[in-house]
């Protein structure tokens, strides 16, 4: 991965594009590589959707190897949503087929003038920008129907559908999975309406003659992945849990926590949530003649995923996620799971963020334009933005908008990105992450653990109050390194309880690039990236009053704990003290 | 799904307020008890008693198994932490899950690193003295321990409502199920419902 391309879509006579080497961005890979870029050439005072704005695309440090969970791909720019710095990744293939074919980035710059719309060719010989408006305005199933009989089968795709042509802020950019379907999306902050403002329809990424990325030492390499991947298959939440419900496992739990938002965050448990949980969807699933238990992309070993027909056995989604199911299910008061993989099935096809999109329906819900638990509502409000009618565009602009125009006082979102499937009254640290991370409301963003094996910031005491601010802030770090090296950040449950499979990983590291990687340095590398990413927010006008929860939750205990976020203004600020 | 006769000479006992229903089932069939076993099943429990000993003695689940497997404890919604201080009590409810992904999912595990960030859910003994006894509680299974424990639990018997019977038995074709032939057995008052054990055919009851 030693190429570097721009492509003006601005450019005087038509879109140029420039490949030259890394430079100062060697050696860099995933959220590491783009919010780096951003933080150095994006002003932030930039207008989103505007000609300042780049869409930096990359694959992970170790994409496009033999290393197993290497798929994940990085998308960032400065957020329409959120208005900060932005980083959204999905699997899929396309990290593995860009990686492969030599590009640390592809970094879309400038604005065309005019209606065309562009397709964006990259293989072995090179990259074309060609108009292409037999695609303008369709979705991402037919899209991708229509360009595999050009460009093949064997391509991986990413594109936007009319979401995102419509520049609806909670737009995002569909990954085709192995089965070449669009199911795997950069879904959060709108990554997808800046694509539709530079007039990208589609990105056909095809690595015919390509071959896997070599590593330096390919022994060391071989090796370490495979106790790797020996250590993710014993653990059981890798080996196991995953494999058998998917990330939906979650549903049964949070409901017992009494941390489940249910109904627009108005009580923790929801009396549904058995209908909708991850044991009863893949029972379903496997009745059906579909699958719990798919990869993403290749080389997964986890295989989280899976497959969701309908009662006749005909497709109907990828099995909806655990925010999925939570969003357009509890968050609704809906708890009919073939309700939630038929609006999934929409937010794929229109390329919409599920967390946003469901959030967004529930506020519509506590406005009064629907009922909760109405189904048939719930998907006629998606299909309202699925044909762009002025409804539909401010649902399809997400819930702060939305709470906005129809004046409702209960909107879960901090810097106006919606809040994700865990009350933060009942689990008040992953409110501590939800308030300070740069992304806005991010469940993923202090998610990765190993604390105790990098100790970071020094041992933490997991039993004081004040562990909190320490672990969400360790957690961000390491978090900020994962998404850096292009891995799915659910290998972490098999890091955090088994140090041998977190050596196996920096082994891999090491194996390939020829160094040896340290805790530390993986510590160094998070915290430089939350750094950048933490200062451009500052020069975009984020302060600390930023870094606050909405109201609502310091005020309004949730059932059935009847307990409020607790955590002080004062502490939140010490987040970011390093 | 054969059934067991009933106890004989009904007349000569004293009036009495549950059955026995014993079902005897394959393991192709054990799925249909998942869904009543995540929503929550009445078993009965010795109370008063530490969780740990609820689990292990009286329910007989394996010290390895429940140290390794049931990662994830829950007692009347609050997280549990440390199974010999916290006990059970008449009505509780009592889940069981093995190891969650995410962070959250690590946030509620078991004396976990990040139970810090659960702060004011845990459940916390409240040192009072409780009644001890004969009892019952809700028992929840989630996840992995559903197949696993599944047999045992059903095997020593949970109490369902009759509507809630009557349902199940619904769930068996039509060519699998049975007449049920009650036998009437209680010599406790207050247990209420029906005391359904289901028998396995071809799986052990102990989780391996």
């Amino acid at each position: 991965m030693d190429k570097f391309a721009r492509i003006d879509m601005g450019a005087a006579g038509g879109p140029k594009v420039t490949v030259g080497p890394l430079g100062e961005y060697a050696g860099l890979g995933g959220r590491a590589m783009t919010s780096l870029v951003v933080a150095a050439e994006v002003h932030p005072l930039a207008h989103p959707l505007g000609a300042e704005n780049k869409l930096v695309i990359a694959p992970g440090m170790l994409s496009g190897t033999i290393g197993s969970m290497t798929g994940r791909l990085s998308v960032g720019c400065k957020s329409p949503l959120t208005g900060g710095i932005k980083e959204s990744n999905a699997g899929g293939q396309a990290a593995q087929v860009l990686a492969r074919l030599g590009y640390a980035a592809v970094v879309l710059e400038g604005k065309p003038v005019g209606d065309d719309v562009y397709k964006i060719v990259i293989n072995a010989e090179g990259i074309k920008v060609v108009v292409d408006n037999s695609l303008k305005l369709m979705d991402n199933y037919p899209l991708v129907a229509k360009l595999r009989k050009e460009f093949g089968d064997k391509a991986a795709y990413m594109t936007i559908g009319s979401a995102g042509e419509r520049m609806l802020l909670a737009a995002s950019i569909a990954c085709t999975d192995p089965e070449l379907r669009p199911t795997r999306h950069c879904g959060r902050g709108g990554v997808g309406a800046v694509m539709g403002a530079k007039k990208i329809k589609a990105i056909i990424l095809d690595d015919a003659g390509m071959k896997m990325r070599p590593a330096v030492d390919p022994d060391r390499f071989r090796d370490a992945n495979r106790k790797f991947v020996e250590g993710l298959k014993k653990h059981p939440v890798t080996g196991e849990g995953l494999p058998a419900y998917g990330t939906n496992v979650l549903t049964n739990v949070l409901n017992e926590a009494g941390g489940y938002p249910t109904r627009n965050f108005k009580s923790g448990i929801f009396e549904g949530s058995a209908s909708l949980s991850g044991e009863a969807q893949a029972e379903l699933e496997i009745k059906r003649g579909g699958s719990a238990t798919h990869g993403c992309h290749r080389g997964c070993v986890i295989q989280c995923s899976g497959i969701y027909n309908d009662k006749d056995g005909n497709y109907v989604t990828k099995q909806p996620e655990y925010e999925t199911v939570w969003s357009h299910g509890g968050h609704c008061g809906i708890s009919n799971l073939d309700t939630v993989a038929k609006l999934d099935y929409i937010d794929d096809n229109i390329g919409v963020d599920t967390i946003e999109m469901g959030v967004t329906i529930g506020i519509a819900m506590d406005a009064g334009l629907a009922e909760f638990g109405d189904d048939a509502a719930a998907i006629r409000l998606m299909e309202e933005v699925a044909k762009g009618t002025p409804l539909g565009r401010v649902l399809g602009c997400g819930a702060a908008i939305t709470g906005k125009v129809f004046a409702v006082e209960r909107v879960p979102v901090v810097k106006d990105q919606a809040l994700p499937a865990y009350d933060p009254r009942a689990i008040q640290g992953i409110g501590v992450t939800y308030a300070t991370t740069t992304q806005g409301a991010d469940h993923t963003a202090g998610y990765a653990i190993a604390t105790n094996i990098l100790k970071v910031g020094g041992d933490v005491d997991p039993l004081k109050t004040e562990g909190q601010v320490e672990l969400s802030r360790n957690l961000q770090i390491a978090t900020a390194a994962i998404d850096s090296t292009g891995m799915c950040l659910f290998i972490a449950f098999a890091i955090l309880d088994q140090p041998e499979t977190f050596q196996a990983l920096l082994d891999m590291l090491g194996g390939f690039y020829g160094i040896n990687m340290t805790g530390d340095d993986v510590v160094a590398l998070g915290k430089k990236v939350l750094l950048a990413e933490r200062d451009f927010n500052s020069r975009a006008g984020f302060t600390k009053h930023h870094d606050r929860l909405p109201r609502f939750f310091y005020t309004e205990p949730i059932a059935p704990h009847n307990q409020t976020f607790m955590m002080k203004d004062e502490e939140l600020d010490e987040v970011f003290n390093f | 799904m054969d059934h067991e006769a009933g106890e004989p000479d009904v007349a000569e006992q004293a009036p009495l307020r549950c059955r026995n229903v014993a079902l005897r089932i394959m393991s192709d069939q054990l799925s249909i008890f998942f869904p009543l076993l995540q929503r929550g099943v009445r078993v009965q429990a010795e109370v008063g008693k530490p969780l740990g000993q609820f689990l292990s003695d009286q329910l007989g689940i394996p010290k390895e198994y429940v140290t390794g497997r049931i990662t994830t404890i829950f007692m009347d919604n609050r997280p549990v932490d440390d199974l010999e201080r916290s006990r059970i009590h008449e009505g509780s409810r009592v889940t069981l899950s093995a190891a969650m992904p995410g962070l959250v999912g690590a946030t509620m595990r078991r004396s976990g690193f990040y139970a810090a960030l659960r702060q004011g859910i845990s459940h916390a003994e409240q040192g009072a003295e409780l009644p001890s006894g004969q009892g019952t509680l809700t028992l929840k299974l989630f996840n992995l321990l559903l197949p696993e424990l599944a047999p045992l639990i059903l095997a020593r018997g949970i109490l369902l409502e009759q509507d809630e019977l009557d349902a199940l038995l619904n769930e068996f074709d039509a060519a699998s199920r049975l007449g049920v032939a009650s036998s009437y057995l209680c010599d406790r008052e207050e247990c209420g419902g029906t005391l359904v054990t289901v028998t396995v055919r071809d799986l052990p009851a102990t989780p391996g």
